[in-house]
């Protein structure tokens, strides 16, 4: 069937399998392989897109759904070569090991900052409780979320009650 | 490859009941996809037609009826729900079963009528209707009919919808509005888990509800008590309801233990 969307706000016209997931969908069909397929299961988060301003897990929705649509995957997170802000905040404080988390993680937070701009420690944990990172590098990503919300200064010290 | 399907987005209300009459035993309903996909992708379930529900005009959200209270649709998601000052205000129960449910984005797309159509005996959402004495308003090309919650489960995975009917809204009266309530969840991890056991209790006009999870073939609901009734015949009441079993999570003996002292705890911290 043919779907029309928005993905990192380019248009879209497409032909897809009634039986895709939106993860295959931008990963094979699109070659747009930051978002990664963790559990495909809806456990780990590592598929997590931004589907009209909110997160969803790829591999739990259809690409046939999403007709119609906006989409913002990690690709729409750089803009002219420079990283974004949180992309720039998980590299100064480590909130990268492998990497595979790190696409679903910068979009949870991405999410999580629109909808609440000085997030507390445990409003961060909840906002990420869906993203699993195992390498493990919770304390820095959430130093990260800190770091970008202006609530941590850039010597590690938090300034956060 | 997941299983290949024939995708189905019916506009209206009448459209969608005529595909549940032609194909209804051959169709799945795809509401937030939270499970069924999953399942799908597990090759346990392998429909012929996936029909989304989430397109038909009308099934959205929430709705308030100062006669029957609130709406609850068929495409409403978890978070739908939590964002609404009102349900917070109103259910505070509803609030904290569907805040317990899954992590972030799975509340973001699975739906509170899949949660209790999937019946699946862990489901959050059932514990606090149950209390709530809401009523599931099931709809086809032969008509509505209403259940209440206690008679909608038959067993697994089982429920009273016939394969041509869908369970299209659900109504929380407006007489259970404002009862104080909590929910508690006994998972594995810190973070988003199944429940090992819930228990859901409100209390109203004297009277206590409670409704279980994980703890039987079906979510159980537990009424006829009273707030003046003491803390062992509560518990006893709880007990008695259940059947719950030994599996790969815990002990039946573990999750026994574990509803007493939730309802316990939520007969001390609900305050009437």
């Amino acid at each position: 069937m043919k779907i029309k969307l928005t993905i990192n706000g380019a248009s879209y016209e497409k032909d897809v399998a009634e039986n895709r997931t939106l993860l295959r969908f931008l990963r094979e069909d699109l070659g747009l392989t930051g978002t990664k397929e963790g559990c495909g299961a809806g456990e780990c988060g590592a598929c997590t897109v931004i589907l009209d301003g909110r997160t969803v897990n790829a591999c739990m929705v259809l690409a046939a759904e999403v007709d119609g649509a906006s989409v913002k995957t990690i690709e729409g997170e750089a803009r002219d070569g420079k990283l974004s802000d949180i992309q720039q905040a998980f590299d100064r404080h480590h909130a990268v090991q492998c990497g595979f988390c790190s696409s679903g993680m910068v979009l949870s937070v991405r999410e999580l900052i629109e909808r609440n701009p000085r997030p507390s420690v445990g409003e961060i944990k909840q906002g990420l409780e869906g993203n699993f990172c195992r390498c493990t590098g919770y304390t820095q990503i959430i130093e990260a979320v800190l770091d970008v919300t202006g609530q941590i200064d850039r010597k590690g010290e938090m300034t956060h009650a | 490859m997941i299983y290949n399907f024939k995708y189905l987005a019916p506009e209206t209300r009448g459209e969608l009941h005529a595909m549940l009459a032609d194909r209804g035993p051959a169709a799945a309903l795809l509401s937030g996809g939270t499970d069924l996909l999953v399942n799908i992708r597990n090759g346990v379930l392998r429909p012929e037609f996936v029909i989304n529900v989430k397109k038909v005009k009308d099934f959205g959200g929430i709705a308030w009826s100062a006669e029957e209270g609130l709406i609850i649709r068929a495409g409403c998601t978890i978070n739908d729900l939590l964002r609404d000052a009102r349900v917070r205000a109103d259910y505070p129960l509803l609030a904290a079963c569907a805040h317990d449910l899954a992590s972030y984005q799975i509340r973001n797309r699975a739906t509170v009528v899949g949660n209790v159509a999937n019946a699946s005996p862990c489901s959050d959402m059932a514990a606090a209707l149950l209390c709530l004495k809401a009523r599931a308003v099931i709809s086809s090309s032969r008509g509505e009919r209403e259940v209440p919650f206690p008679e909608f489960f038959k067993g697994v995975k089982k429920t009273v919808i016939r394969p041509d009917e869908i369970l299209e809204r659900i109504i929380v009266p407006a007489s259970s509005a404002g009862a104080p309530g909590d929910y508690r969840k006994l998972k594995r991890i810190n973070g988003h888990d199944l429940a090992i056991v819930g228990v859901a209790l409100l209390k109203q006009d004297g009277e206590i509800r409670m409704g279980i999870s994980s703890a039987a073939p079906t979510p159980i609901y537990v009424g006829g008590l009273k707030t003046s009734d003491p803390a062992d015949l509560v518990v006893a009441a709880a007990l008695e309801a259940v059947h719950p079993i030994s599996d790969v999570r815990c002990t039946r003996e573990y999750r026994e233990h574990m509803i007493q002292v939730y309802v316990r705890r939520l007969l001390e911290e609900v305050k009437a």
